[in-house]
């Protein structure tokens, strides 16, 4: 087992896999992240074009609109066998074949990883609230006499674990978070803990989520979504004018890697996690705290366990999903932590371009802030017009800046008061 | 007894060859076929083809009565409730889980559900 002491262990990510509104690839999301190019559609659910539901960030090249696999296509580099397909929920579909991008990317067989206890698979999903409708009507239809063997494993929260799990034969540990909209940010955070605590040396860290009627329309009844068909207008996060978010699907993932094992094996460590905090608002089931309280503190936890001061950090990947609450109450809490200690770190949701991919949000955006630190660049934030007052004192950059950031923060914000924040770095501000 | 067999199985037929849709044409028609007339022999065919779509590695060779499910066409649990979960869709019977042990052969799962067809009461006129 392994022998370095905790304080010693060190968690790099040597992978990503990208299947999401910006591309399906790291290169044309990086593409979409300097250009500032949205990744926002047309839509009409349940063939009603009155819903006040107009855009949304859709994923390309890939149709999974059916309840039944048989229907389902993907891109042709992808091999999905019907034994793995069966058990699937469309957006398992999508992290399949994002695990076996971010494999490939971090030089990785599939071989490699199956059997061995040291890799563990974490997991974020609220499952598919498509299937598991679909499903049940079946069942009520026939007054419970039968149902689809595959019911539970296609639909349920833990669907996304479950049928990973399977294919790539994982031994180390399998996990699923459901936090919401921070449900991948706490994957990534307890999949740091595990390869720091020596638990594990590996672990492959997804995010997914589907975007359809039964996803997203809940939302519209919480009057959370905007109703702008112009998706320049519809997605603007701090912008005065935001109306609501726009719902998104897809799936990424991140491999997680101690140290020494991605030093061993050779492999290109990407960034480094150098910590990570979360902390609760204890305020509301569904609305942020409106001082941005929870977020502040997980800023904080993440921070102190970084050895990182507000001054150091150059990026801040915000959660901003385009509501008037949530934006407000995140510009409050960067204002309280950063402002106030004088720092003034570039800020951006890249949710502008991608929309809100609510349990995925975490995985993405944690990715990105990796293609920025990898790639030396800022993302902007090119929806925004008129900034929120809440929003004074904070640099938000309307293009992509053209400056490679050294120490990146990635905020997330769920239902619940749930807040996570994560501290990614370059290896080479790594201490020694 | 045998020519009304397909005729008392509701849904309508419309509705299962829906059900069916996937299948080649030759697996509807026998399908249709037995619907209308009780042939046995096309529901058979119908069986075979459902054994076929429902495994989980597919391969092309020839189903025999004599293959188990599991040890030779590479069924699992899981599989063998999917097809039995699209046969009673299919055919409106209702598939006991002590039944199903008792089906470990291709041949047995049709002579199994052959006399599940037979045994259905005759639905309401």
């Amino acid at each position: 087992m392994n022998a370095v002491p905790f304080s010693l262990r060190r968690v790099v990510i040597t992978g990503l896999g990208f299947v999401t509104p910006i591309g399906n690839d790291r290169s044309t999301v990086t593409a979409h992240l300097r250009a500032g190019r949205h990744g926002l559609a047309p839509v009409v659910f349940l063939g009603n074009p009155n819903l006040p539901v107009k855009v949304a960030g859709t994923v390309k090249d890939f149709t999974v609109d059916s309840t039944s696999w048989r229907d389902w296509r993907w891109p042709a580099e992808y091999e999905i066998p019907r034994e793995t397909l069966r058990g699937l929920a469309p957006h398992g579909v999508y992290a399949l074949c994002a695990v076996m991008q971010a494999l490939r990317d971090a030089g990785l067989s599939e071989e490699a990883v199956a059997g061995d206890d040291a890799t563990g698979l974490f997991c974020a999903s609220a499952g598919s609230a498509m299937m598991l409708h679909h499903n049940l009507a079946q069942l009520h239809a026939v007054r419970g006499e039968r149902g689809n063997p595959m019911g539970v494993v296609s639909s349920i929260a833990g669907t996304l674990n479950f049928n990973l799990a399977a294919h790539f034969r994982i031994t180390g540990a399998v996990c699923g978070f459901v936090s919401a909209c921070a449900s991948a940010s706490h994957a990534l955070g307890y999949a740091c803990d595990e390869i720091q605590l020596g638990r594990l040396r590996r672990v492959i860290v997804v995010g997914a989520e589907e975007l359809n009627a039964e996803t997203l329309l809940p939302f519209a009844a919480m009057r959370a979504l905007s109703s702008a068909s112009d998706p320049v207008l519809a997605s603007r996060p701090f912008d005065q004018g935001r109306d609501g978010f726009v719902g998104a699907g897809g799936a990424v993932v991140l491999i997680l890697e101690e140290a020494g094992l991605a030093a061993e094996r050779g492999a290109r460590i990407q960034a480094e996690v150098a910590g990570w905090g979360q902390a609760a608002d204890g305020h509301s089931m569904a609305v942020s705290h409106p001082g941005g309280a929870g977020l502040r503190l997980a800023m904080q936890r993440a921070l102190a366990q970084s050895g990182v001061k507000p001054g150091e950090v150059d990026y801040v990947n915000a959660h901003g999903t385009s509501t008037q609450v949530g934006d407000r109450a995140e510009a409050l809490a960067l204002r309280s932590l950063f402002t106030e200690a004088g720092a003034r770190p570039r800020v951006s949701s890249t949710k502008a371009l991608t929309g809100h991919p609510l349990s995925l949000a975490g995985a993405m955006e944690a990715a990105f802030c990796v293609l920025a630190l990898t790639e030396g660049f800022i993302p902007g934030n090119p929806h925004l017009v008129t900034p929120d007052p809440a929003c004074e004192g904070l640099d938000l950059p309307r293009a992509a800046v053209d400056r490679a950031p050294r120490i990146v923060l990635n905020n997330s914000s769920g239902f619940g008061g749930s807040n996570v924040c994560h501290v990614l770095r370059t290896p080479a501000e790594s201490p020694a | 007894m045998a020519s009304l067999l397909g005729k008392m199985l509701p849904p309508s037929v419309s509705d299962s060859i829906a059900q069916l849709q996937r299948f080649p044409l030759e697996i509807r028609d026998a399908y249709r076929s037995f619907r209308s007339t009780g042939d046995i022999a096309a529901l058979h065919m119908v069986v075979l083809a459902v054994v076929r779509d429902y495994m989980p590695q597919p391969a092309e060779t020839p189903l025999t009565d004599e293959m188990r499910l599991i040890e030779d066409l590479g069924y699992d649990s899981l599989a063998v409730a999917e097809t039995v979960f699209f046969l009673e869709d299919l055919l409106q019977v209702r598939i006991e889980n002590k039944e199903l042990l008792q089906v470990r052969t291709v041949g047995e799962l049709r002579g199994f559900v052959t006399r599940k067809v037979e045994q259905k009461p005759p639905a309401a006129a």
